[in-house]
């Protein structure tokens, strides 16, 4: 192949990786001020927003020319299609820890709330999703993507229960609402940084196999016998592409 | 599913001592288009040419197993080659149009085949080039020398020429590598239509041309059949690593 088309491509990987690495660091520090109620890092990460956006911008213009002027087949085609929905996830992931920062100034005078919610444990199971999926995308190894389901659905669940006792609270302390509304924002905000790392994830495995895990539930059972076994159900190509050549095994 | 059209059972190629084609397998669909692709000395033209036995014209040559076209082996001791050649079209890399007008170039086939009624021919023609997409460029200078057409139009010409003597399967050997954009995209266009009634093989060096006119594409490489499968699944996830690095770039 031409030296300068896998340079490309190294960039953009290289590029992906560091989009990762920013929002994971972004991820990391809403949720270190969400703990300890620091207004200025949450302030702080708000600003830093504009790089993840202009990151974004970079790594959509570079899969962009490289479809117009390489036209990628296989791995290559399979790469740069998934590196555009991983880039918009991850700056979804971003805007979602900008949400976050902006509700911490508004219940940094509930710390207690916080702390009997167990918030904190979520927050680091999230934070560790995040990092494992960006570890997943640097290394490939699509073995532990259903670590990264699990975990997903654990912080689901857990959230889940943290918001119904948020409700409950609410329907007994009609001076906690504003507060509890908040909280449930950040929950939610939780849920979908979880959603999208298993986003990631599934590009990821598309990357590598070409098997397309997304809209399929049976994926996560099918994972859980062996990390990289062919699902066939799972929109692989391997079932509609059936064909008159699968008659005659090739000399 | 489309029926089979043509089948290889292992068919083995020699030129002299060397071996071209080694037990090559594979069912070709009817009414579709089949790429071949590989690198230069692969074997895919060599195995297009044995397709129509073109191959017999070479003395060296020792073919081992058969090619059934609609069931019958076109290696058997009785056949007739040249019905066997009339049901089977060829298109080269170069157009090579016979240094007569546009029409007799058209006419020679069914001529030689004893149509001999001008307005039998004349139909024929018309409906020939209408087919192969360049009656309107040309049906006001039919007795025009075909040389004096560009080269798209030339090639254009040979596959109305091709298509005259209606036969069922047209092989194409790189018919569009000596052509520009414009041409190659007509004969792009001529190729997804002429699939509706034609079985068609082709040999392209350019891969972006089997994946945007094939409907199957096989991988050849030292005289071996590689992979062979479905156009959309060889360019998307190709199940062998030697394809995956073909057809990305990286061979070698």
């Amino acid at each position: 192949m031409e030296r300068h088309f896998e340079l490309e491509l190294e960039k953009l990987n290289k590029r992906l990786i560091q989009m990762g690495n920013l929002v994971a660091e972004q991820v990391h520090n809403v949720f270190d001020a969400l703990l300890r109620g620091d207004a200025e890092l949450a302030h702080q990460i708000i600003e830093k927003d504009s790089k993840v956006d202009k990151l974004d911008n970079k790594i959509d213009k570079l899969c962009q020319r490289l479809f117009a002027l390489t036209q990628p087949v296989a791995t290559d085609l399979r790469l740069i299609m998934s590196a555009l929905k991983i880039n918009n996830d991850l700056e979804r992931m971003g805007d979602h820890a900008v949400a976050v920062a902006q509700k911490i100034e508004g219940i940094s005078d509930y710390h207690e709330i916080i702390e009997e919610l167990h918030i904190d444990e979520l927050v680091t199971m999230t934070d560790m999703i995040v990092n494992d999926v960006i570890t997943i995308l640097n290394t490939k190894n699509v073995a532990f993507v259903k670590d990264i389901f699990d975990l997903a659905s654990a912080i689901d669940e857990k959230a889940q229960a943290s918001t119904a006792m948020i409700m409950e609270e609410m329907m007994h302390k009609t001076d906690v609402i504003v507060v509890a509304t908040n909280l449930i924002i950040i929950l939610t905000n939780i849920e979908r940084l979880a959603g999208y790392s298993t986003n990631i994830a599934e590009s990821i495995v598309f990357i590598v196999d070409g098997r397309i895990m997304k809209h399929k539930k049976k994926t996560f059972e099918a994972l859980g016998n062996s990390g990289t076994e062919t699902v066939t159900d799972a929109g692989s190509a391997s079932d509609q592409d059936k064909d008159i050549s699968a008659e005659v095994t090739p000399s | 599913m489309k029926e089979t059209k043509i089948v290889t059972r292992d068919l083995t190629l020699h030129y002299g001592q060397k071996m071209a084609l080694n037990t090559i397998n594979i069912p070709i669909p009817e009414k579709e288009v089949t790429a071949f692709i590989g690198p230069s000395g692969c074997g895919k033209s060599t195995f297009l040419r044995c397709l129509n036995r073109m191959n017999d014209l070479i003395p060296s040559v020792k073919i081992t197993g058969e090619i059934l076209i609609d069931g019958l082996d076109i290696y058997r001791k009785k056949i007739d080659v040249v019905n066997l050649r009339k049901k089977i079209g060829m298109v080269f890399q170069k157009s090579n149009p016979f240094a007569k007008s546009i029409f007799e170039n058209v006419a020679y086939g069914p001529r030689i085949n004893g149509v001999n009624n001008l307005k039998a021919l004349t139909e024929i023609v018309e409906r020939s080039l209408k087919n192969a997409a360049i009656w309107d460029e040309v049906k006001d200078r039919l007795h025009d020398s075909a040389l004096g057409l560009s080269g798209g139009q030339q090639q254009r010409l040979c596959i109305a020429r091709t298509l005259a003597v209606e036969p069922e399967i047209i092989l194409m050997d790189e018919p569009a590598s000596a052509l520009d954009p414009i041409s190659t995209g007509k004969i792009e266009e001529l190729i997804f239509e002429l699939k509706k009634d034609y079985t068609i093989v082709i040999v392209t060096h350019n891969m972006q041309q089997a994946a945007r006119v094939s409907d199957h594409t096989a991988f050849f490489y030292l005289g071996e059949l590689v992979e062979y499968g479905k156009t959309r699944k060889i360019f998307t996830t190709p199940e062998k690593k030697q394809t995956e690095e073909y057809i990305t770039g990286r061979f070698g």
